[in-house]
């Protein structure tokens, strides 16, 4: 067991958690690419029912299906948030009338607090790179969804700092790919990722 | 030859001026010494006026129980002063109090007590009975959240007192490391403790993170430094600076290892430790390993000792404090910890930056007289060290002289009767 940053993908009984599974490591080498942030090199997979998931201040968690928490998993993830943890929920059907939208936020409400919009200047998008609010993906618009830009993530603060943050982006379809193919990209599209995680670890 | 009676009669005749003797002799010894007023603890202050009108060969004796109030020793010091003798003798005790206000933002009084062993002491402010403790040794030191106008401690009778400490104003708290949630952690629970806390975390090469309004390091400014790691080789000389000049320096983890601090650390780091088994459902502080103390320096003191060695030593450094705490992943207990353990981790963190934190105008408190802090000291201060006066010399029996009289004549009378029996005159 060591202090470094370990990335951690949330798995949940109730739907289809790793419906991303390149994420983390293209995730992780992006961290390792542009920060001195000692970074495991691969993630890991921790069960919200399981207290071991209290060992990983940083959890994403996604899917496609309805999020229900049995009691198990609300407890754990209200003590993570209690104790300082950051939850960050990726939607990955893009669709604020989606099914994963509705339950999640509604089950994130009711562990949690409600969630609120997040202003575009708030630290996280300036907390490495420079964002004027969350960056826009290409799967956003993809004909699948709402097509809609959202224009903010959704989050719950706890004493000013990020507890839970809700993003209907879908960076989990964006980022969701091998990472050497970043060399085909003209602009690194997993920055907002490193801003994610350094505002995680300082915040 | 002498007959028995006739020796009885001779004895009383003898026993009867050896009273008389002893009568006229303490007579006249009585009325060559100086007159001497005496008064107890509990009668002193309402002799004063008297004594004031006393002419000076009078000699004054308190008897002390216990140390009278400040006005009563400040009159009988201006007895002394104004030609008369003065002396007392008793044995009060040797009492004394001083307030201090701890270096937390949530307040707190630190009372320290002096009094003989096993004395018991009740602490009361102007509000309620603040706390009670029994001294065991040299003295006690008792923390309390609040103190409301005077302090007053009972000791047996004896009262002394000190006033409650001005609260303290408190500088910022800079905490330095490689971003990581160990330095998260502690900022979070320094933050929620009401710690001024600003922040500066290295993310990438030229690249720090810096939360909070970067600021000098001076003690007008900063109470003390939090490190997480080496990254603190960076404030170089300015850090020492610091520290001797009363600044407060937390050498967390790794930190320790940095050459800058190597004058200021309380001892050598060792190898980091690591448990021969992890634990599986809820982790303690220092539970994942620690870098222990493999060497104090000769005024390093130890603070926990675990199984691997030193985990946590402190030292003073010039008007500083340095404490080096071995662990560098604490969070984990805040985060994976047993229930309550994220106000354990606050309270510790808070606690450890709270030993070593600069604190202006943290002069300790006594009572603006010392009378009221230190009465003993203070009367002998005033007034000198106890000393009998000369009747407790040469104590005289408590016999009354009338009584002396009436066995005077009932020797006589015997002697008298015995020898008439006889036929004698």
């Amino acid at each position: 067991m060591t202090s470094e940053f370990v990335f951690a993908t949330a798995q949940y009984e109730s739907g289809d958690w790793d419906s991303a599974p390149l994420l983390p490591a293209n995730v992780i080498d992006t961290i390792a690419r542009y920060t001195e942030i000692a970074v495991a090199p691969t993630g890991v997979v921790v069960a919200l029912n399981d207290d071991r998931m209290l060992r990983y201040p940083l959890l994403y968690l996604t899917g496609h299906l309805p999020v229900r928490f049995s009691d198990a998993e609300r407890r754990n993830v209200k003590r993570f948030v209690e104790r300082g943890g950051m939850l960050f929920v990726d939607d990955h059907n893009h669709d604020i009338d989606g099914t994963f939208h509705k339950t999640a936020t509604e089950e994130i409400a009711r562990t949690v607090a409600p969630l609120a919009e997040l202003p575009n200047d708030h630290a996280l998008y300036s907390a490495f790179f420079k964002f004027d609010g969350p960056p826009t993906t290409s799967h956003e618009l993809n004909g699948w969804g709402d097509n809609l830009v959202h224009k903010h993530l959704l989050a719950v603060r706890r004493a000013g700092k990020i507890a839970v943050l809700f993003s209907n982006k879908d960076y989990s379809s964006e980022w969701n790919y091998h990472p050497e193919s970043k060399r085909f990209l003209t602009v690194d599209n997993t920055k907002f990722a490193v801003n994610l995680v350094v505002y995680a670890l300082t915040a | 030859m002498r007959s028995r009676r006739s020796n009885f009669e001779l004895a009383c005749r003898l026993a009867a001026f050896a009273v008389l003797g002893w009568l006229l002799g303490g007579s006249m010894m009585r009325s060559s010494g100086r007159r001497v007023e005496r008064a107890s603890t509990s009668a002193l202050a309402s002799r004063l006026p008297t004594w004031t009108r006393a002419p000076s060969s009078v000699l004054l004796h308190a008897d002390l129980a216990t140390t009278p109030e400040a006005r009563v020793v400040d009159w009988l010091a201006a007895l002394e002063r104004s030609g008369h003798a003065v002396t007392w003798s008793g044995a009060p005790p040797a009492v004394a109090m001083s307030s201090e206000p701890l270096a937390d933002p949530q307040g707190g009084v630190r009372i320290e007590l002096a009094a003989p062993a096993r004395t018991s002491v009740v602490l009361r402010d102007d509000a309620s009975v603040v706390d009670s403790v029994r001294v065991n040794q040299l003295g006690a030191a008792i923390v309390t959240p609040l103190v409301v106008g005077t302090l007053v401690g009972d000791a047996g009778g004896q009262r002394f007192s000190a006033p409650a400490p001005d609260s303290a104003h408190l500088r910022a708290i800079v905490v330095i490391g490689n971003a990581g949630w160990e330095g998260k952690f502690i900022v979070s629970a320094l933050e929620e403790r009401g710690w001024p806390v600003v922040a500066r975390f290295r993310v990438a090469p030229n690249v720090d993170v810096t939360q909070g309004v970067a600021l000098p390091l001076d003690t007008g400014r900063v109470a003390a430094v939090v490190a997480t790691d080496t990254t603190i080789q960076s404030l170089g000389a300015a850090l020492e600076r610091f520290v001797r000049s009363g600044g407060g320096l937390v050498l967390a983890g790794s930190a320790g290892l940095a050459p800058a601090v190597a004058p200021l650390r309380p001892g050598s780091l060792g190898a980091r430790t690591r448990p021969s088994a992890l634990p599986v459902d809820t982790i303690g502080l220092g539970a994942t390993g620690y870098y222990p103390v493999a060497a104090l320096n000769g005024d390093g003191v130890a603070l926990d000792r675990r199984s691997g060695g030193v985990a946590v030593a402190a030292r003073r450094v010039g008007a500083g404090r340095v404490l080096q705490v071995g662990y560098d992943d604490s969070w984990r207990w805040r985060m994976a910890g047993g229930p309550g353990s994220e106000a354990a981790y606050r309270d510790w963190w808070s606690r450890a930056v709270a030993a070593v934190a600069y604190l202006p105008d943290a002069g300790v408190k006594i009572a603006e007289s010392a009378t009221e802090s230190a009465p003993l000291a203070n009367l002998v201060d005033r007034l000198g060290p106890p000393q009998p006066t000369a009747a407790d010399k040469t104590p005289r029996p408590p016999v009354d002289g009338r009584l002396l009289l009436v066995l005077i004549m009932i020797l006589l009378l015997t002697e008298w009767g015995s020898r008439r029996m006889r036929g004698l005159r």
